[in-house]
């Protein structure tokens, strides 16, 4: 523990010296009596105990939470001795910030008390957010002196993107085997009713189309569309990304992809991801609540980190890029390696649907307004206009997103128009 | 935590005034209280030093004014109100917008009232024995408490220092 003087002690000083020096000038006793207290309270020294008889523990009311969730923070300090006057200080990071209570408290402890310090902050952005050091200065009773150090107490909350719920989502062309929500092109059990043909023997009763029966005078049956799951790979563009934090074009992508993924399997499709960057990982397609666990994980350290090993599309395992899965690319497409990835899967047979959160609007929020940036913008619009309707050539279809508007507007529209080109 | 400041500042300002009520000390007061009330209410030790200098340059002239005996009790009571008006302060400043434990603030006041009551008996203990050895012994007091008073702020500043690291 480091003690020193503190301001106060300065203070004294100086009040003293103007009262010896007035005292002096004026030839009067009274002024050097005045500032005697003064004096005195400087030769008494109660000293900042060097050897630390405090100990500190902290809980979390949770230690994973959502974007926009609260979480209660407990510090508890145990004292061996008694401590005149404890400063503890909790520095947090710039994701969390306190609602309620102070991060930082004052203590007075008597031998053997325990005292515990509560506050609450909310979780702004996803993250592994590290509580690990707890700083303390320990006062004399007067002020004047006062002891630091640092005390290691950990503390990890996990912070996950907060998922929107959709309930619109682009239909998968083509389905897996597994039992799922689709309606798939494939006659057997199911709910949906196709084809009638004639009864051949093992043939259920109950599927006896009677009404077509009656009419040819023989036994027809009606045959049901098999319902169906599909795969959907979420390949997240972690190349670039612009806006200031916590309204990142990397942060939205993240929202979309765990809003995506949510959606997704709760209808019973197996779900994985891919994260398009620096460090080239992924999830492998799964269902299910351990899944959806998996994803967020990994969603949590999905970052920009530069590298100069460019990724490539074809080195993703088939086990993580099914044949007939349908792939969700999630991209501000402001870099040429992602469109080159997304045009070769294309050309590969898949399924792909390109989600573009806008850049845009996201830098004109964390610029000043003026002229000439709203001039930028609008040929910057123009320009990712142009190259959409490039990638549109090539049979690409590009989802522009403002991330101001609601993901769930866009992608209802989306559906609509895949329906019309299906149904043309 | 403005109120334990609040009676220090009443006392600095006003027992000056008690001793020579003129237009000169008044006008000192007031610059003294204007800037100790604003010391209290923005938490700030220097202001609140800024302060405490005028109320001793107030008492000083007051003093220099007046004519009499030392008022020695009365030195002892304004010394006393302003360390408790400069901790107080500091103690505020320290407190704001952080959690104060149970019982800090009770354990606090009673540590300055035992301070209080302390350093006083102090200061009229050795006003006594001052004043006895006056008695017996004709000194020049102006350059003897000059002297004393000098060596105990060095011998105080010294100590302090010393002990500033450990």
């Amino acid at each position: 523990m480091t003690t020193r003087l503190t301001p106060l002690a300065l203070s004294v000083v100086t009040l003293a010296a103007w009262g010896l020096v007035l005292g002096v000038f004026s030839g009067r006793p009274e002024l050097v009596v005045a500032v005697a207290p003064l004096l005195l309270g400087l030769l008494r020294r109660a000293p900042v105990d060097p050897v630390r008889d405090w100990r500190i523990s902290r809980s979390l009311s949770v230690d994973r939470a959502f974007e926009g969730e609260r979480v209660v923070v407990t510090v508890t300090v145990n004292a061996g001795q008694p401590v005149p006057l404890l400063e503890l200080f909790e520095p947090l990071p710039p994701s969390l910030r306190v609602v309620a209570g102070s991060n930082r408290g004052v203590f007075t402890l008597v031998r053997g008390q325990e005292v515990q310090w509560r506050y609450e902050v909310e979780c702004g952005r996803r993250g592994r957010v590290s509580l690990g050091t707890v700083h303390a200065r320990l006062w004399d009773r007067a002020g004047l002196h006062a002891g630091e150090t640092s005390v290691q107490a950990p503390g990890q909350l996990r912070v996950y993107p907060r998922p929107i719920p959709l309930r619109r989502l682009p239909r998968p062309r083509r389905t897996q085997a597994s039992v799922g929500n689709y309606v798939s092109s494939s006659v057997g059990e199911g709910l949906e009713p196709g084809d009638i043909r004639e009864f051949v023997p093992g043939d259920r009763i109950r599927h006896v189309n009677w009404r077509a029966s009656l009419r040819f005078r023989r036994l027809f049956v009606t045959q049901y569309h098999q319902e169906r799951n599909a795969d959907v790979i979420l390949m997240l563009d972690t190349l670039v990304e612009v806006g200031a934090p916590p309204e990142t074009t990397l942060d939205a992508s993240i929202q979309a992809a765990a809003s995506l993924a949510g959606a997704y399997l709760a209808r019973k499709d197996r779900v994985g991801l891919i994260e398009y960057g620096g460090p080239f990982r992924w999830v492998r397609p799964g269902s299910g609540r351990a899944q959806y666990e998996r994803l967020l994980e990994a969603l949590l350290r999905a970052d920009v980190v530069f590298s100069y090993v460019r990724a490539n599309v074809a080195l993703v395992p088939r086990r993580v890029l099914p044949a007939q899965a349908l792939v969700i690319a999630i991209s501000p497409l402001l870099d040429a390696h992602f469109e080159k990835a997304v045009v070769d899967l294309a050309a590969r047979g898949f399924d792909l649907v390109i989600l573009s959160p806008s850049p845009i609007p996201l830098v004109q929020r964390s610029t000043r307004a003026s002229p000439s940036v709203d001039l930028a913008c609008r040929l910057w619009a123009l320009e990712r206009r142009a190259r959409a309707a490039a990638l549109h050539r090539l049979g690409l279809t590009i989802l522009e997103w403002d991330p101001r508007e609601p993901l769930e507007a866009t992608l209802a529209g989306f559906t609509r128009s895949r329906h019309r080109s299906v149904a043309g | 935590m403005w109120l334990p400041s609040a009676l220090p500042v009443v006392v600095l300002v006003g027992y000056p005034l008690l001793i020579a009520p003129t237009r000169a000390v008044l006008t000192i007061g007031v610059a003294a209280i204007v800037l100790c009330a604003l010391g209290v209410a923005v938490r700030s030790t220097p202001v609140v030093v800024a302060g405490g200098v005028l109320a001793l340059g107030e008492y000083a002239l007051a003093l220099w004014l007046s004519t009499g005996p030392p008022r020695l009790t009365g030195a002892v009571l304004f010394g006393v109100g302003l360390v408790l008006l400069l901790e107080t302060v500091d103690f505020a400043r320290r407190v704001r917008h952080a959690a104060i434990g149970p019982g800090v603030v009770a354990s606090q006041v009673r540590y300055w009232a035992v301070f209080a009551a302390l350093a006083g008996t102090a200061a009229f203990v050795v006003i006594g024995i001052a004043t006895a050895a006056s008695l017996i012994a004709h000194l020049p007091w102006a350059p003897a408490f000059a002297a004393t008073g000098a060596a105990v702020a060095l011998v105080a500043v010294a100590v302090t220092l010393r002990h500033a690291r450990s």
